[in-house]
């Protein structure tokens, strides 16, 4: 096992990279190396489909389970050796499917097939302990010895930033938003991994095109949000219970949501949304339910507390989950992309038995005092009242824009963000997004001339929306993004944040602070290459960025 | 005031959990005094459910069934924790993870009868319904593999029995019970036991659990009713689609013993993995299936998994005579114990 892929990796006396029994977010060297194994198959696909596709023989099944695959193997997903090894066997016959498709189209087209290698012919062996003994071969260090680790780190950069990309193409999928625009660049992508690529130019521009990827993506989630759901509305979210049965959803997927809500209508089982789910009532259509009945917890690293003492069963939907502890292993359920040795998974919006469960279960006895928060600062809520920021900024009401977004995460060192909010001048907004505002959602920041300073724009993934008041805001200053008074402070964890990062680069949005430390992949010559191009800033301390921001004004 | 020790628990998943025991408690009062629940029926070194191995550290083994430890196994550091009584502090290997660890006291739902049906051989399957507590709790939740202990209503008298349906939320658990000439429980199931009658049970408890985390191949070697958890854990598999090859072994003495059979088939058309034998140890008539032990059975596919380089999980269930015999092959033949899984049926 060997796997660099999130901020929390080992980075234990200056070795980066989890490669012991288990890693530090709990997945087995088995599962690991399994994950190492399926993205091979995945490149092997990607081979023939990208083929298949410029010869107009495209398959979304393929692209689709690319999609699936990708997402299972981010951090925090899927635990469950044994769905990697069915998902092996499947990938097989997926390969064989577009290899066929591929050929088929060459022969009718008159074109010579070419003669592929690596992934493309890789005799994947059904018996898992061959498989196992293979791992090395698609380890995400393969080659190192003979490319140097800024290579392999700008390929891992590449395809971390593919995972997230997948991850929220899969969320739009489930919305019915899918694209063969989109299905065509992530065989690309993977396609130019599986050429084991070497050129550091051609690696940068493919993590850029990627980031442009991402933002397509972005776009066709919100069109999936907002089109299902409505355009989100400034909205108060109960974060205090009320008294009946009670269900838990944890992780980002709405479309999951939407079908529990209706099939928990008139039942009195009331749902509480858990971490990045808390946008979900700023959406019409989903705050419609008046048993969406608040918000419970935090972001998902306390989750082993808070599972444990809520009184219903929970639903994972997506990342992220951290070993259920005893208490709640029972009642724990998981869907789509997510995986847990032992644990229910829901397939088909089917949560007959989630509501067997919650009925079983004492759910909250009494209601608690009511206390809200104000969710919902979509781009249409802030752009709606536009005139009224733009004239604020113009008087001197507003002097500085703060995004500080992103993944929130276990280590101590994320106080920064706390800090950070904490410090800002009143005469600045806070625009957030992701699970690091649960560091501060909770705490009143004041308004400026009736605008809430602290504005909420909803999951991590909404950072599209935070790219469109950017946008916005540069057309009414007739300027460019970057000279707006607007400082970028992003908080990674995981391979989503690692594509909305390739986006905002993509971009050309510079001076980005990125914390709370740099990923272990990029090595200090790749970083440089983006300090050059980009301006990107590791965090220091919360004053000395704060007075770095204000001082470029 | 006696002597305090500190006792490290080594879970089957790698993690840890101590607390603190004097000379004169047994290991399962002392961990329940530190609110942990460790896996414990009869608390008298009778059943067998309490087994652990000893790593290091100096201990009194109290009097106990040679049934639930053997001498070998004792010589080998084997233990039941709940006649354990330690000399110096000690680390402590179980067969449990840690999440299955559980903290505060094991539920006691009331029950009520369903269904009492004749399986065939000798054996009844007991259908029972938790029924909601007071606050409108049901407590049903289960994994695969666990026991409850059922009282025989009116008697302060419980048998523990494993439950062989898979975990599921509607509160329903099923029992296959083999009849014991003049058994108190097998009197009332016979004799008394009707549809809507009540009973206080006691669980889920045992740590007799799948090894969820593996894909090594799985083998259930079971010995008579022995087979109840192991359905248990196949339902589950089914239903969650597992894909891990599996072959089940199933001993009984003759073919008038057989029950079952029909369960057998019906996961197998919905596990496409699984395989299943039974085993006649003496058939009496023309029997055309395997003869002799499942434990015969499983040493003749062990040796051929070894051969080509696969270490199966294996989970044994019956009485402690084919459980001695089975950890005996995988000894021989080299299979390492953390692969074995195993729960003993002892008379209670």
């Amino acid at each position: 096992m060997f796997c660099y892929q999130c901020e929390q990796t080992s980075r234990a006396d200056g070795v980066l990279g989890c490669a012991s029994a288990v890693g530090n977010c709990g997945k087995d060297a088995q599962t690991s190396d399994l994950q190492d194994l399926l993205i091979h198959a995945v490149k092997g696909i990607a081979q023939y489909a990208r083929r298949a596709r410029d010869l107009g023989a495209g398959s979304n099944d393929a692209g689709r389970f690319i999609l699936y695959a990708m997402f299972t193997t981010l951090t925090n997903v899927n635990f469950n050796p044994a769905r990697f090894t069915s998902m092996l066997v499947e990938a097989a016959e997926i390969r064989a499917a577009v290899k066929k498709a591929y050929e088929d189209a060459a022969a009718a087209q008159g074109v010579a097939v070419e003669e592929l290698s690596g992934p493309a012919v890789w005799d994947i062996p059904a018996a898992t302990n061959e498989l196992l003994a293979q791992a090395e071969m698609a380890s995400v260090r393969a080659g190192e010895a003979e490319v140097g680790e800024d290579i392999v780190g700008l390929r891992a950069l590449i395809l971390y930033g593919a995972k997230g990309v997948c991850a929220y193409a899969y969320h739009a999928l489930m919305l019915d938003e899918q694209s063969d625009e989109v299905y065509a660049a992530l065989e690309n992508t993977m396609d130019f991994l599986a050429s084991d690529p070497t050129d550091v130019d051609a690696l940068v521009g493919q993590a850029l095109a990627l980031g442009h990827t991402n933002l397509t993506v972005m776009g066709m989630l919100d069109a999936g949000n907002t089109g299902k759901f409505g355009t989100p509305e400034p909205s108060a979210a109960r974060i205090s219970p009320v008294a009946g049965k009670a269900i838990l959803v944890s992780g980002h997927d709405m479309a999951d949501l939407a079908a529990l809500l209706e099939q928990t209508e008139g039942t009195g089982i009331n749902v509480y949304t858990h971490g990045e789910m808390l946008p979900a009532h700023s959406y019409p259509e989903l705050k419609k339910y008046a048993h969406l009945a608040g918000n419970y917890g935090g972001a998902w690293q306390d989750q082993q507390t808070e599972f444990a003492n809520f009184p219903g069963p929970i639903l994972m939907t997506s990342n992220c989950i951290i070993e259920p502890a005893a208490s709640y292993r029972r009642r724990i359920f998981t869907a789509g992309p997510v995986g847990w040795p032992g644990l229910r998974h829901i397939e088909n919006h089917d949560f007959s038995t989630l509501i067997q469960a919650a009925n079983a279960m004492p759910g909250f006895a009494a209601d608690s005092e009511e206390e809200t928060i104000t969710v919902g600062f979509g781009r249409d809520a802030v752009l709606g009242v536009a005139d009224v920021v733009i004239d604020a900024v113009k008087a001197g009401a507003i002097k500085h824009f703060f995004l500080v977004g992103g993944c929130d995460g276990a280590a101590s060192g994320r106080n920064y963000y706390s800090d950070l909010v904490d410090q800002t001048p009143k005469d600045s907004v806070i625009l957030t997004l992701g699970c690091a505002k649960y560091r501060f959602n909770k705490k009143d920041h004041g308004d400026i001339g009736g605008i809430p300073r602290l504005l909420d724009m909803g999951q991590c993934n909404d950072s599209y929306s935070a790219i469109q008041v950017a946008v916005a805001l540069s057309k009414a200053f007739e300027c460019e993004v970057n000279e707006l008074p607007l400082s970028l402070f992003v908080s990674w964890f995981e391979q989503k944040a690692a594509a909305v990062l390739l986006t905002l680069l993509a971009l050309n949005i510079k001076g980005i602070t990125l914390g709370p430390t740099l990923p272990a992949f990029i090595t200090p010559p790749v970083l440089n290459t983006l300090v050059e191009a980009f301006d990107i800033k590791a965090n220091t301390t919360p004053e000395a960025d704060l007075a770095a921001a204000l001082a470029a004004n | 005031m006696s002597q305090t020790y500190s006792i490290c628990l080594n879970t089957q998943d790698g993690k840890e959990i101590s607390f603190d025991c004097t000379a004169d408690e047994n290991l399962i009062d002392a961990a329940a005094r530190a609110n942990i629940t460790l896996p414990a029926v009869c608390h008298e070194g009778n059943c067998g459910a309490c087994h652990g191995h000893c790593r290091s550290g100096d201990y009194e083994q109290k009097s106990h069934s040679s049934g639930a430890l053997s001498k070998q196994d004792e010589e080998h550091g084997g233990i039941l924790m709940c006649r354990t009584h330690p000399r110096g502090n000690m680390v402590v290997e179980v067969t449990s993870d840690l999440s299955h660890i559980t903290s505060g006291p094991v539920p006691e739902p009331v029950c009520e009868v369903l269904a009492v049906d004749d399986m065939g051989g000798q054996v009844r399957r007991l259908l029972l319904k938790v029924l909601p507590d007071e606050s409108g709790v049901v407590h049903s939740e289960f994994e695969p593999g666990q026991f409850m202990e059922l009282e025989i209503p009116g008697t302060d008298v419980r048998r523990a029995y494993s439950i062989s349906n898979a975990p599921n939320w509607s509160g329903e658990l099923e029992f296959m019970i083999r009849l014991q000439p003049h058994g108190k429980f097998s009197t009332w199931l016979t004799d008394v036991a009707r549809v809507g009658d009540r009973l206080n049970t006691k669980g889920p408890e045992g740590s007799f659990l799948l090894h969820q985390a593996g894909i090594a191949p799985r083998r259930f070697v079971a010995g008579g009713t022995g087979v109840a958890p192991m359905l248990s854990m196949l339902r589950q598999m089914a239903e969650f689609q597992e894909p891990h090859e599996s072959h089940l072994y199933f001993g009984l003495t003759s073919e008038a013993d057989l029950f079952a059979i029909e369960e057998i088939e019906e996961l197998k058309s919905s596990l496409p993995n699984l395989t299943a034998e039974v085993c006649i140890w003496k058939p009496a008539g023309d029997w055309q299936g395997f003869t002799g032990s499942p434990v015969d059975a499983f040493k003749r596919d062990l040796q051929a998994d070894l051969a080509k380089g696969i270490q199966p999980d294996v989970y044994l269930c019956g009485p402690p005579g084919l459980i001695d015999a089975a950890e005996a092959v995988a000894d021989e033949l080299g299979l390492p114990y953390s692969s074995l899984f195993s729960e003993r049926f002892l008379p209670g």
